[in-house]
């Protein structure tokens, strides 16, 4: 095997850690963003209404590469302008913050839409039960509405982190050591393009494989409780 | 505790667990300097199986570096980032077979010229051996993108279509996949990467060589003059000593400084 790829699989294979890393920080800084937008989305607020409404609309609407070399570019010249108005020595974003930022950003918006079909499948009744016996809000969201809410994002949620997981090869653009940048350099060192980008194909069928299964487990956890119907 | 203090040591806090942010000081000495690369430039810049970087262009800044008595970090970054990750100081120069032009001039400061290779067409062996903008009428041309070969071309090739790819081994990949006609590209590269290999089998050269821009320097930013005379100096430096020579003999064999015209 080793012999095939010229000693560079473990070049490559040192990328996986990082397109992981990547993938499953951006996938919890998208949580924050989409339970965020979802809530403010569905609050009394109009203000609230109104950011979220321009969130998801705007964010969901640029492709990805766009808005990745405009924060690592654009944040950075922003943060240096900053940064010297103060005097103060140089601040780096690392390509690995802004790139998980910037992911989590994005993919937040398209998760603050399916969380907000999910609280919207709650039965209103649940929560003015929860209400009636004098629960505050916050709990309210925490006890009663979220893990029934849970139930009904898995599928748009598993959805999200699969295209997540993909749209993590972007990174390599602004500087990140992942996968596929591995991937690209030994291709290039060793003039076998096909060899390389085959083995990471293989390496993203294999995460995300795994990833459909475990989300089915926890999709039947959260389920408990509910009988499933086969028509 | 006061108020602010009380808020600064919070952000500080905050800022500290989310963001993992490396603070530099901008150190004038240059007892420090961060030098962008590329790696998939073969013989220039490229990765050995342990994935350490090696190339012509990284033994070279190596040897600057030592020379300037300097500690060099290696950025890796993709070619077509190149100018701005420089501009917002992901690093301090580019040792990237970089070739000066006076477009690039315009954008940042280069040091003197390390090394100049001129420019050649790569096409089938059974071409006519003539490269000239009528010869290549209606014909399909792969080159670089953002390079001054690409703009040549561009500019003098105007009948022709052209294919512009993203990495210079890309551009033979292209020709020999039959996506294009005739390549233009390093004859170093075309000659190392390609014609030596089985996939450039019944190709060649063709034309004469063809000098495009001022050979090919180190850029650094605008408003750091100082550390491009410090590259020269080290560049002065290691070609009176022979550090130059004996670098340049592991990749080639023959003259690459462009100071024997």
């Amino acid at each position: 095997m080793n012999d095939l790829l010229h000693g560079y699989g473990p070049v490559v294979a040192g990328g996986v850690g990082v397109t992981l890393r990547i993938a499953v920080g951006s996938l919890a800084m998208a949580c924050v963003f989409g339970l965020i937008g979802a809530l403010a989305r569905l609050s009394a607020s109009r203000i609230a209404r109104v950011l979220a409404q321009v969130y998801t609309t705007v964010v969901r609407g640029l492709p990805e590469l766009v808005l990745m070399l405009a924060v690592f570019y654009g944040g950075q010249y922003l943060v240096n302008l900053a940064t010297q108005a103060a005097g103060w020595p140089d601040l780096d974003i690392p390509p690995a913050t802004a790139g998980t930022l910037t992911i989590g950003f994005i993919f937040g918006a398209y998760l603050a839409e399916t969380f907000r079909g999910a609280f919207l499948a709650i039965p209103r009744g649940q929560a003015e039960a929860a209400r009636a016996f004098g629960y505050p809000p916050a709990r309210i969201l925490l006890h009663v509405t979220l893990p029934q809410m849970v139930r009904h994002a898995i599928p748009g949620f598993a959805n999200t982190w699969l295209v997540m997981v993909k749209a993590t090869a972007l990174v390599s653009l602004i500087g990140l050591d992942d996968m596929i940048h591995r991937a690209s350099l030994a291709a290039a060192s060793t003039r076998e393009p096909f060899t390389f980008y085959l083995l990471t194909a293989v390496i993203y069928l294999a995460i995300t494989s795994v990833s459909i299964v475990a989300l089915r487990a926890l999709e039947t956890r959260f389920s408990l409780g509910v009988r499933r119907l086969d028509f | 505790m006061s108020f602010v203090s009380l808020a600064h040591k919070l952000l500080s806090v905050v800022v500290m667990a989310c963001v993992p942010v490396v603070v530099t000081a901008q150190a004038p000495d240059w007892k420090k300097v961060r030098i962008g690369v590329e790696g998939s430039y073969p013989p220039f810049s490229m990765i050995a199986a342990d994935g350490a970087l090696t190339g012509f262009d990284i033994d070279i800044a190596r040897a600057l570096c030592a020379a300037m008595k300097s500690d060099c970090v290696f950025v890796q970054q993709e070619w077509d980032g190149m100018m701005p990750a420089l501009k917002v100081r992901k690093f301090d120069a580019i040792v990237a077979s970089m070739t000066i032009t006076d477009e690039r001039r315009k954008v940042v400061e280069f040091t003197d010229p390390y090394y100049d290779i001129p420019s050649r067409w790569v096409g089938p062996a059974a071409m006519k051996n003539d490269a000239d903008p009528a010869a290549l009428k209606g014909k399909r041309i792969v080159v670089l993108r953002n390079s001054p070969r690409a703009k040549y071309v561009l500019e003098r090739y105007k009948d022709s279509e052209v294919l512009q790819a993203a990495k210079e081994p890309d551009v033979y990949m292209e020709l020999a996949a039959g996506r294009g006609d005739i390549a233009f590209g390093s004859s170093v590269v075309s000659a190392d990467a390609f014609l030596k290999r089985p996939e450039g089998k019944g190709y060649r050269q063709i034309g004469p060589l063809v000098k495009l821009g001022d050979g090919v320097g180190i850029a650094v930013r605008k408003d750091d003059g100082a550390l491009r005379d410090r590259f020269n100096a080290a560049l002065k430096a290691i070609k009176a000593d022979g550090t130059y020579r004996k670098v340049a003999a592991r990749y080639f064999d023959f003259d690459v400084s462009g100071d024997v015209k």
